[in-house]
């Protein structure tokens, strides 16, 4: 598994584009591994971090030695931004759905669930939403948005991953942040009026 | 619109401060383009408001969690390999009836060489550690060493395609024994009838060197054969073979979480003493077992124990006495009445009415068999499983039980009650006035004595409930208090994983103030001091941590004396230092490495260096006598310093680049020689409590795993190092961190597989050229001046010790004892070198410091020789402060969210 991962991080270093696609299933099923995993393991009150989560699974899949030297962990955490996004969504749609098909449908959550609130349902859907249109306008502020927020990584990090400078950065945030809330307030506007 | 305009506007708008002057730039930006201006005001309004979701993280503490708690439940389950229908050997899927922390079980059907349905169980996909797999061997061996007919039978054990064990057994079709009985309507007789088979399964099992660990209600199935119900133990998913080294305190308490309920725990399997496990531990668990048989409730509440948190739940086990099973069964409406609601709590109340009006009340006898079962200190409880069994067997023929220290009086009573009939018709017969006087006296002290004791366990009942309810408050407002820091340094650990320093800082203050009576967060914050190298501050919690209480015999400890030392805190000093030896005053075997390096940090006239170089010397050739018994006293008449003690060439390191483990273990050969084994002797006279001890100790001195489990599987470990940062593995807590957290599973393994009895010895694995070198301080301390320079010349030539050179400022110290002042000077001159590398290595990184205890070990030694040679404190290295002040900022900085 390690190398795996590292070769396709050697692979998308190099410019193979293709490379990305068979990155993302692989963190995407280390997660869920992971995530399931620590649950059931640590069910006395301890608490799982989506950034834990992904800094783990970073060291699992990428190794001890080439963790230091590697520079495409950009790649990586994009990736892991990615699938901790799906995670979650998959998650609140399916609690959505539980909700809605109330006793009679019962949706079938899985073991490595996120215990979301209803509240957060919500948010995070209305938000995935917002996130997908800022991709079609911007597919880079989005990355950052991801980066930021599914992964917890500081405006250093994430500048440091997107090769950029962490003044560009924070603008940059500044800017992707106001644009989310607009639209997800522009859109409950239109769905209460 | 152009994005990048709106963009740019919006971002140039940004910085303007005022409402005035924003909407002035946009009129002169924007131009004619209404549109363009509104929305960039949206995005400025939008900037403003403060419920943007983006700026809560992503999901709530604690919102990851198992929806499916219950091994048992219908819930589906995870995703895995094994389907329905698949095989595993000549096995069929047909069924899953249960999960564990790592196990599936299914029911199967067999088709060669006999059609039957069996039990399998096998490990889960993808958690197959080298650990794992070690617990999944020593199961099956456990096993398949046991033959009785309340044993669930092993069939057959394998290996599947993917490399996951698998056995399989008798499949129990049955109810925990708890459940069957309160179903049941079982009388008082058939219910024990039916556990002291549950007694000599277990007593079976132990004969043949197997624990089961995990005793509950759940894992003592009853079936019907025919119409006798007949008890089953099953799954010993955690057994081990007595005299395995199966645990180490790490991976127990990584296990803790897999082992489920700690309702049936022992005290000393909830204390993390892993090693010291034994028979008396299934004792226990039979005792709570049968305390829920009698009252239908468990002695501690499972709720309070499920919430509470893991120290919290250690505390309760280990020092809350329950009530006594007919006590309980007084109080047992009043007490679950608040707590209706929750389905199982209803389910308990049901019960327990139903129990107590079945008895009105249990025979004080039981309550007597109960509690000597669940005796917290194991000596005292039952020797046997079969001892347990035998005392239930005399109560139900009324005989004496010797559960409780027989009075005359008592086994009295018990025959007069067996014979009630012969007594009476040998009064009426014989006539006689003495005897009549004196049957009735007797009878009449009998009556009085009931009812005093009646009227006693009364008022005791009234006045513990009236104490009980002002404990349970303070109880209750702790737990909850220590709920919340646990969730804080949990958030903290996380943190600092991810190196947000400030944020971890904060989470452990916040927890400092929420419980400043629990030493534990204050040693959790003493250690992200003590990587952000902040000396004074980590000395500061961690004397706190020792005022508290802190026990100081673990791991974690090892450093704390140098950094008191070094921050000349001496009264903490002197304390830890007290505390350490105070055991050792009449058990010299108590003497370990680590103790004797807190000891030798600075002179004290106080201490007896003397003792302790002989033990050093003592323990430093140890290795090669494995069990040796003598007569003599701690030291032989000889002593260790005959010319034939002499480090020989031997004990010099092979040429390999990397220490192997025989470069490590063996010690010098030498002849032996007649007063050898008696010196050593008393040193390994006691290897029960004192190995685990000094065990847990080499956790934190940077030996990794697999080094005590050279036989085992765990392969290299590939973080750590001999030398490595491993400061923190001894360190336990639940879900266990391992190196620094970043280990890969199983690089630990190698202490599961350790081989039989024959492995264990008192003696700590530490590398030969440390061992050396705390001999030489110790005899340093104790005025040997000349023998502590041959240590520190052999320790400081080992190449493969990067801190080799922590050993010229010892030294230089000896040299100038011994009134060498050219030489002492020179050593001085090489310390100062050694202090320099050390400190332009330095780096604020607070992750960068490998042994942080021999970091500060370096400065103390530097000082005192420094000190001594030129009557002069040595500077305070400008590198250093610059690492501690951006430590400082580091902690700030990253305090400060980023907007």
């Amino acid at each position: 598994m390690t190398s795996n991962v590292t070769q396709i991080l050697s692979a998308i270093e190099a410019g193979d584009r293709q490379a990305a696609n068979q990155l993302l299933p692989l963190v995407y099923d280390e997660l869920r591994r992971l995530a399931s995993q620590k649950m059931t393991q640590e069910k006395a009150g301890l608490t799982l971090q989506p950034t834990a989560l992904v800094h783990e699974a970073f060291l699992r899949l990428v190794g001890e030695q080439d963790q230091r030297k590697w520079d495409g962990r950009g790649h990586f955490f994009a990736a892991a931004a990615e699938a901790m996004r799906r995670i979650l969504i998959d998650s609140a749609r399916r609690r959505n759905a539980e909700k809605r098909g109330g006793g009679m449908l019962r949706c079938e959550l899985k073991d490595d669930d996120v215990a979301l609130e209803a509240v957060d349902c919500e948010t995070l859907l209305s938000l995935d939403e917002a996130l997908t249109k800022l991709a079609q306008e911007d597919a880079d502020l989005a990355k950052l948005v991801e980066l930021r927020y599914f992964t917890g990584l500081t405006i250093e990090e994430t500048a440091e991953i997107l090769g950029v400078s962490s003044r560009t950065t924070k603008r940059n945030w500044a800017y992707a942040r106001a644009w989310l809330k607009r639209a997800i307030d522009s859109r409950s506007d239109e769905s209460e009026n | 619109m152009s994005q990048s305009a709106e963009k740019s506007i919006f971002l140039t708008a940004l910085e303007l401060e005022g409402v005035e002057a924003r909407e002035h730039y946009l009129h002169s930006a924007c131009g004619e383009d209404a549109s363009l201006r509104d929305s960039v005001r949206a995005l400025l309004l939008a900037h403003d408001q403060t419920l943007n979701p983006l700026d809560e993280p992503v999901v709530k503490e604690g919102a990851f969690k198992l929806e499916s708690l219950d091994a048992t439940s219908e819930a589906s389950p995870a995703e895995s390999a094994d389907e329905i229908g698949d095989t595993i050997g000549s096995y069929r899927l047909m069924e899953r009836i249960g999960e564990g922390g790592f196990g599936l079980v299914y029911a199967a059907f067999q088709e060669q060489p006999v059609r039957r349905k069996v039990a399998l169980k096998v490990i889960k996909p993808g958690t197959g550690s080298a650990e794992v797999l070690a617990r999944f061997a020593a199961e099956r061996q456990a096993i398949a060493m046991m033959d009785h007919p309340n044993i669930a039978q092993v069939f057959d054990a394998g290996v599947t395609a993917d490399a996951r064990p698998y056995f399989v057994m008798e499949l129990v079709r049955g109810v925990p024994i708890t459940e069957f009985c309160q179903r049941s309507g079982l009388s008082l007789q058939q219910k024990l009838d039916l556990f002291a088979d549950v007694c000599g399964a277990v007593h079976h099992a132990h004969q043949k060197g197997v624990i089961h660990r995990d005793l509950k209600p759940s894992n003592v199935l009853v079936t019907l054969h025919d119409t006798k119900p007949v008890a089953k133990v099953i799954d010993f998913g955690v057994a081990k073979a007595m005299g395995q080294n199966l645990t180490d305190q790490t991976v127990y308490t990584r296990l803790y979480s897999m082992i489920g309920t700690p309702l049936y725990m022992s005290p000393e399997q909830a204390s993390m003493s892993g090693l010291d496990i034994d028979t008396r531990s299934d004792i226990y668990s039979l005792g709570v077992m049968l305390y829920e048989l009698l009252t239908g409730t468990t002695p501690f509440d499972r709720k309070r124990l499920d919430t509470a948190g893991y120290d919290e739940m250690r505390r309760i086990i280990q020092e809350e006495d329950p009530p006594k099973p007919s006590v309980r069964l007084t109080t047992i409406d009043k007490r679950r009445m608040p707590t209706l609601g929750d389905h199982e709590s209803k389910s308990h109340v049901v019960e327990a009415e139903r129990a107590s009006r079945r008895q009105h009340s249990i025979p004080s006898d039981l309550d007597w068999i109960v509690m000597k079962a669940m005796e917290k200190d194991r000596v005292r409880r039952y020797e046997s499983a079969a001892g347990m069994a035998a005392d239930l067997r005399r109560f139900m023929s009324q005989e004496p039980i010797e559960a409780r220290p027989p009075s005359p009086t008592y086994r009295l009573a018990k025959f007069a009650r067996r014979h009630r009939l012969v007594i009476a018709t040998a009064v009426l017969m014989t006539l006689t006035l003495l005897i009549g006087s004196v049957a009735s006296l007797y009878q009449a002290s009998v009556a009085i004595n009931e009812r005093n004791k009646k009227e006693d366990a009364l008022q005791d009942a009234i006045k513990s409930k009236n104490e009980a309810t002002v404990a349970r408050l303070e109880v209750e407002q702790f737990t909850g208090r220590l709920k919340d820091a646990n969730a804080l340094i949990g958030a903290a650990r996380n943190d600092e994983e991810a190196e947000r320093w400030g944020a971890a800082f904060d989470g452990y203050s916040q927890a400092v103030e929420l419980v400043p009576n629990y030493y534990l967060v204050w040693v959790q914050r003493a250690k992200l001091m003590i990587d952000l190298k902040l000396w004074d501050d980590a000395a500061s919690d961690y004397s706190n941590a020792i005022q508290l209480g802190a026990p100081l015999d673990g791991p974690q400890w090892q450093g704390i004396p140098a950094l008191f030392a070094w921050t000349q805190r001496w009264d903490d000093l002197a304390a830890i230092r007290s505390t350490v030896l105070k055991p050792t005053l009449d058990d010299p075997d108590a003497i370990t490495w680590s103790l004797i390096r807190s000891c030798v940090v600075t002179a004290d006239e106080q201490i007896d260096f003397g003792r302790l170089a002989n033990r050093a010397e003592a323990l430093l050739i140890a290795p090669n006598v494995r069990g040796g018994r003598g007569p003599g006293g701690p030291s032989g008449p000889g002593g260790p310093s005959g010319p034939g003690d002499r480090l020989g060439p031997g004990d010099r390191l092979g040429p390999g680049g990397i220490y192997s483990q025989d470069a490590f273990d063996r010690a010098p050969p030498r002849p032996p020689r007649s007063e050898q084994p008696e010196s050593i002797g008393p040193g390994l006279t006691d290897q029960g409590p004192k190995t685990e001890r000094e065990r847990s100790a080499n956790a934190g001195l940077g030996i990794p795993g697999n080094e005590l489990g050279r036989d085992g599987l765990g392969g290299r470990p590939e973080s750590g190092g001999r030398f490595g940062r491993n400061d923190r593995g001894g360190f336990s807590t639940p879900g266990g961190r391992g190196p620094g957290g970043r280990g890969r599973p199983g690089s630990r393994g190698g202490l599961i597989g350790r081989g039989g009895p024959g492995e264990r010895s008192g003696i700590e694995f530490l590398p030969m050229a440390i061992k050396r070198y705390v001999t030489g301080w110790a005899q340093l301390r104790a005025g040997n001046f000349e023998r502590a320079i041959e240590h520190f010349q052999l320790a400081g030539q080992d190449r493969q010790w990067p801190d080799a050179d922590l050993v010229h400022g010892l030294v230089a110290i000896a040299q100038h004892k011994l009134g060498h002042e050219e030489l002492a000077l020179e050593s001085l001159g090489r310390a100062d070198q050694a202090i320099d590398r050390a400190m332009s290595q330095l780096e604020p990184d607070p992750k960068s410091l490998r042994l942080w205890f021999d970091f500060v070990e370096r400065l103390l030694v530097h000082r005192e020789a420094t000190q001594l040679i030129t009557g002069s404190l040595p500077r305070v290295d400008a590198r250093m402060i610059a690492v501690q002040q951006d430590s400082r900022a580091l902690l700030e900085a990253a305090a400060s969210p980023p907007f």
